[in-house]
């Protein structure tokens, strides 16, 4: 982050914007619709599953103008959009598409962060593309997409001199949008966008600023700074005036922190022996992630959220670290029985916290780590050549698609996962 | 086809394959299922995949009438149907 910027006197950033925020638009949707072109130009939604309950996660352009949003249950869908295409999740296209993407922005610069699987952040200043415009470089991209990855994707880009702006100036004109933010027009544009519409700020954030009489984002970018701290009443007010005065403030790589797997449950389950099985394939899958990128872990979690939307959750914390599925699962089970309800379960997530590097290097005077060590590396090792769950536990029998693979949203470190194994 | 306009299958399927050196480009051209001939228009994506140390290569293809994703095992090199669909609300 640097040093704080003294912000008695901050005027907005004057200089030239380098970054460039990349936005795939309507990312599934769209890349089904790359596929499948007898989908394009309808209505499609992309949905964790097809049956009425399902949650939508990906509306096409198309589906969008219909009223069709991200978060609907596809019954409200085809309630607002009877001839809405309604398809299941195929992550190794997502992934793939991500990953070419990704191989047409490095072209431009080293300095590329992936934010999300659809988004991707760059830094132009001092490489030679910077010099032909920022403009120009965009206008490039967007046609670079079209012909080297696919016809039907549309990708906005926003410019500015931060990646807050960046990524607001990428959202002012979707789809196919392409705007820059600078110190000439960010008066102007702030005038026209509510507060509502600032990415990180939501309703909590804009009842905290009601209270200290800022109601529009221009009040905000004007807003002194010990308003702005005493609204949110801590740093954050700090980080918001220098984002919104154009400097940097996000620019902040973290630590992974967690491995976690969830799964929301389609059928009736309460009890802790009929939901275990469940729990053995998150334990399977969190596990065997955190052995490849070479962690293991202090922590376990287990998250319950119950169909009464009774939320339930707990960490246990052990003292040595542990990497073996079976050692994590007994935890996770023991963790599992401290919950008091007994009703059926809706979601259910495991992960593993309290995580540290170089994997099977414990010492340990009672058990005999070494054949755990060799016996988890020999099942990861098969489970790697001949595809995942070939080996797995007796407790999982019965459950041969369930847990299936899915893209998190915003999660940047799963899609190294793709990049390492594509590379091979 | 059912009345489901979209079809998660896994069945083989034969398919006429081309190379061209020059353009460097493969994908598929015609495809035989249950006894019919299908004539490929375009190539919607080519992807891959791996399931273990198998590499597959994805091939979303359009004919006129139907879409279908093939799927070819590197390892076997044999073809297989992935899914079928008409492009229709399900």
């Amino acid at each position: 982050m640097g040093n704080l910027i003294n912000p008695l006197s901050l005027p907005f950033n004057p200089k030239k914007p380098t970054i460039m925020h990349v936005d795939l638009n309507s990312c599934f949707a769209s890349v089904e619709q790359q596929a499948n072109p007898k989908l394009r130009g309808k209505p499609v939604a992309v949905a964790a599953y097809d049956s009425p309950r399902g949650c939508i996660i990906a509306p096409s352009i198309e589906a969008k103008e219909k009223g069709v949003t991200v978060g609907m249950r596809v019954r409200d869908g085809k309630m607002l959009c009877p001839n809405l295409i309604v398809l299941t999740p195929d992550p190794p296209k997502y992934r793939n598409i991500h990953i070419r993407l990704r191989k047409v922005l490095e072209t431009y610069t080293d300095h590329i962060t992936p934010k999300s699987i659809d988004e991707f952040v760059l830094d132009l200043e001092g490489y030679p593309s910077q010099k032909r415009g920022m403009r120009v470089v965009a206008k490039e991209i967007k046609e670079r997409v079209r012909k080297e990855i696919g016809e039907w994707l549309r990708i906005s880009i926003g410019i500015g001199p931060n990646r807050f702006l960046a990524k607001t100036a990428a959202g002012l004109h979707k789809p196919d949008g392409l705007d820059v933010i600078d110190n000439t027009n960010v008066e102007e544009i702030y005038k026209s966008l509510p507060l509502m519409k600032l990415c990180g700020i939501k309703a909590n954030n804009i009842a905290r600023l009601n209270q200290q009489n800022i109601f529009t984002t221009m009040d905000f970018y004007q807003a002194p700074i010990w308003k702005l701290k005493a609204a949110f009443a801590s740093v954050v007010g700090y980080y918001w005036y220098v984002r919104l005065h154009g400097r940097e403030v996000d620019d902040v790589e973290f630590e992974r922190g967690s491995f976690g797997n969830s799964y929301a449950l389609p059928d009736t389950r309460s009890t802790p022996e009929e939901i275990s099985p469940i729990l053995m394939k998150l334990v399977e899958k969190a596990s065997f992630r955190m052995r490849t990128h070479g962690y293991r872990a202090k922590g376990v979690h287990v998250s319950v959220l119950y169909r009464s939307r009774m939320h339930w959750h707990h960490g246990t914390t052990v003292p040595e670290h542990i990497f073996d599925s079976r050692d994590v699962y007994k935890i996770a089970f023991r963790t599992l029985l401290k919950s008091p309800y007994r009703e059926p379960v809706a979601n259910i997530a495991v992960s593993l916290f309290s995580l540290e590097k170089s994997l099977y290097s414990q010492e340990h005077l009672f058990t005999d780590m070494g054949k755990k060590e060799k016996l988890t590396q020999a099942v990861d090792a098969v489970n790697q050549k001949w595809g995942n769950f070939v080996i797995t536990p007796a407790r999982m029998m019965g459950l041969s698609d369930k847990v299936i693979d899915r893209v998190a949203f915003g999660n940047i470190k799963e899609l190294e996962d793709s990049i390492i194994m594509h590379n091979e | 086809m059912s009345k489901h306009m979209i079809q998660k299958i896994h069945a083989p399927i034969s398919v006429a394959f081309v190379y061209n050196h020059l353009k460097q480009e493969v994908h598929p051209v015609k495809i035989c299922w249950e006894g019919r001939q299908y004539t490929v228009t375009t190539i919607g994506l080519h992807h891959t995949v791996r399931d273990g140390r198998t590499l597959f290569h994805i091939f979303s293809v359009e004919t006129a009438s139907l879409f279908f994703k093939l799927a070819l095992n590197t390892e076997s090199l044999h073809w297989s149907v992935e899914e079928i669909a008409d492009g229709e609300p399900n």
